[in-house]
């Protein structure tokens, strides 16, 4: 997907990852299993606060996602004024190649060597 | 890989490896050290042991517990008093250390009758205190005595007592990361669900885990929780309480401080109990702030969450402008242990304006590197297991104006003149929470200006002394290049707290909120 995006979608998207990467901390955290749960659980709730879709939000783990997203959410808005002017497609297309991205940066492409133990 | 070989260690071609600098354009798949491996031999690390890790960093900070080593006496005694993390009960678990002085003769003949003799006199000797946490140690590992047994037995002769054991002799891992490990894993499989909480007073509960009072830190982040309505039901492990944390079982949240130190207790609670795990940073007015919202947002309290954060900001943010103003530009080594490198990396460099030039982890995985990594700006060295020559060599070359970093190594930068606060135990914390950041930079601010340290840096075998002018002030070396409207601000101010800021929170009331199933039946 990020294949298919143009300068200025890219330079957004790392705008949205510089402060995921600077600020956040559920990206990280300890086994790949883990990562792909939270990266799928904050990223898809923040594109459908972004997109005013409703929001799963049920379980504890969820509603632990959905704190994260919201908070997220509001400092995409803050910090990107841009967000405002773009339609919800636009805004899926962005979220969806920032998920890829963040998957790769943190789970594909990782060199943190003990994500893949069994054990915690 | 934008690997950095440092002189001192190219005869030790392992270590080249552990450090990096994060270039443009680079990110974590290309610039990650190793990390949480057995030290290389010959590079003399600083790293503690894994008994170290498991005793002294999460057992002891329990606070009404008798922390007993079973081992030599010099594997306890070494770390005395050296700790930090303070309690509201009189401080009983750093007031006094337990060790069963294991000599010569019980590595021949066992020391399992010594260790049941000192367990039963330390009950003794402390009859109000009725929880004991025992420890392996090397000697006591390798002559393979029988801590489980020994602890049953003494369980058996005094029922009232309670007794958990850490079998995480020093050999135990790489570094004392592997302690914290061992330790979080046997307080789960031993410890947690063994009681019920004593009383469940909120329908908000939390577990905060990773906080170890340091210098009153869990206390100052529980008064805003008690603010919001919010109950601990234990805190792992600082000021913590022995059977609150065997009732972890039951919060509702797992709020996580330090990851390296207790994300594997957060794991644990949240694939057994299902217990959800939010991380969370306590340092800096804006990350702190963005947690209790998250915390508020999970229970549906954000007002009660945003007041604090209302409230917090307008009485401290002008006292850290204040130290703001005179920090920024300052060259940063930001080398502590773990945690701490991700926890400040980014925000003293958006709240105090200092530039991070280095981290480093004594201990830390490459989890916390990619943390830290991310967090510092480009360009910094990020150093893993560094040793005393390494360190001298990017002092040398990142001619820093402050090392934040533990005792050993700080009192080696002190002999090249840089100065060091204690990143470990803190100099005058607390340091979280809103006023314990202004703490926190205002310690900062010390350091750096100290007229002592200026004088130190003249070598009188060659530079000429000025003997003619008087001594020099820590705001005339502050100010010196502030524009007259900033030095002389009317909305700027030091920090104004008190010498002890946590007197007051002992003895302060909060307000009580009514529970949902009250108001319904009110209803
Ligand atoms: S390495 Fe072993 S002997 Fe040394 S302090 Fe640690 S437990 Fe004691």
């Amino acid at each position: 997907m990020a294949d298919q995006m143009d300068d200025l979608m890219k330079s957004r998207m790392a705008q949205l990852e510089d402060y995921i990467m600077k600020n956040c901390l559920w990206q990280f955290h300890s086994r790949s299993w883990d990562r792909k749960v939270q990266n799928e659980g904050v990223l898809t709730r923040t594109m459908q606060i972004l997109c005013g879709e409703p929001v799963a939000n049920e379980t504890p783990i969820d509603k632990c996602h959905w704190v994260d997203a919201v908070v997220l959410a509001e400092e995409f808005h803050r910090r990107c004024p841009w967000l405002a002017g773009m339609d919800k497609a636009e805004v899926k297309t962005l979220m969806g190649a920032l998920r890829e991205h963040m998957d790769y940066l943190t789970i594909d492409g990782s060199l943190n060597l003990e994500l893949t133990d069994q054990h915690y | 890989m934008p690997y950095h070989e440092f002189e001192c260690s190219k005869c030790i071609p392992e270590r080249k490896k552990h450090a990096v600098i994060k270039g443009p354009g680079e990110d974590l798949t290309s610039a990650l050290p190793l990390g949480y491996l057995n030290t290389i031999p010959g590079t003399i690390s600083e790293r503690g042991c894994a008994y170290c890790g498991a005793k002294h960093v999460i057992g002891t900070p329990m606070k009404d517990v008798i922390h007993l080593s079973h081992g030599p006496i010099g594997c306890t005694y070494d770390t005395w008093q050296t700790k930090r993390y303070i309690s509201d009960n009189d401080n009983f678990q750093i007031k006094y250390t337990f060790a069963t002085d294991m000599k010569e003769k019980h590595v021949v003949f066992g020391a399992e009758k010594l260790l049941k003799q000192n367990m039963l006199e330390a009950f003794k000797a402390f009859p109000h205190i009725k929880r004991m946490t025992i420890y392996q140690t090397c000697a006591s590992a390798l002559i393979g005595d029988d801590l489980n047994a020994i602890a049953q037995e003494v369980m058996d002769e005094l029922p009232d007592v309670d007794i958990f054991v850490c079998n995480s002799p020093g050999f135990a891992g790489p570094s004392q990361s592997g302690g914290h490990h061992k330790i979080n894993i046997a307080w789960i499989n031993q410890k947690v669900g063994t009681v019920e909480p004593k009383a469940i007073t909120s329908d908000y509960v939390i577990n905060y885990v990773g906080e170890y009072n340091i210098q009153g830190d869990q206390e100052v982040m529980s008064d805003f929780f008690k603010r919001m309505g919010v109950q601990i039901l234990s805190t792992f492990t600082g000021n913590g309480s022995y059977d609150d944390l065997r009732a972890m079982h039951r919060a509702h949240l797992n709020v996580l401080e330090c990851a390296r130190s207790a994300e594997y207790i957060c794991n644990e609670l949240r694939v057994r109990y299902g217990i959800p795990r939010l991380d969370i940073d306590g340092f800096g007015f804006e990350p702190l702030g963005n947690s209790l919202r998250k915390i508020a947002l999970f229970f549906g309290i954000e007002e009660r969450a945003q007041a604090i954060i209302d409230e917090e900001t307008a009485r401290w943010k002008p006292e850290l402008d204040w130290y703001k103003v005179r920090l920024t530009g300052k060259k940063v080594c930001l080398w502590p242990g773990g945690s701490k490198l991700w926890h400040w990396a980014h925000v003293i460099h958006a709240e105090m304006g200092l530039d991070v030039v280095s981290v480093y982890t004594k201990f830390g995985h490459q989890g916390d590197m990619e943390k830290g990594i991310s967090r510092c700006e480009e360009g910094a060295l990020a150093i893993d297991d560094p040793n005393e020559l390494e360190g001298l060599e990017a002092m040398e070359t990142l001619k820093p104006d402050i090392i934040l970093t533990g005792k050993r190594p700080g009192e080696v930068a002190k002999k090249i003149r840089v100065p060091y606060l204690n990143a470990h135990g803190y100099h005058n914390g607390p340091w979280k929470g809103w006023e314990g950041w202004v703490r926190f930079a205002r310690d900062i601010y010390n350091a750096i200006y100290s007229p002592i340290h200026e004088l130190s840096r003249l070598d009188i075998s060659k530079d000429e002394i000025p003997g003619d002018k008087g001594f020099v002030t820590q705001r005339m070396l502050s100010d010196a290049n502030l524009p007259e409207e900033v030095r002389n601000s009317a909305t700027l101010r030091e920090y104004t707290g008190k010498f002890d800021c946590l007197e007051a929170l002992r003895h302060k009331t909060y307000p009580t909120f009514e529970r949902k199933a009250a108001a319904a039946v009110a209803g």
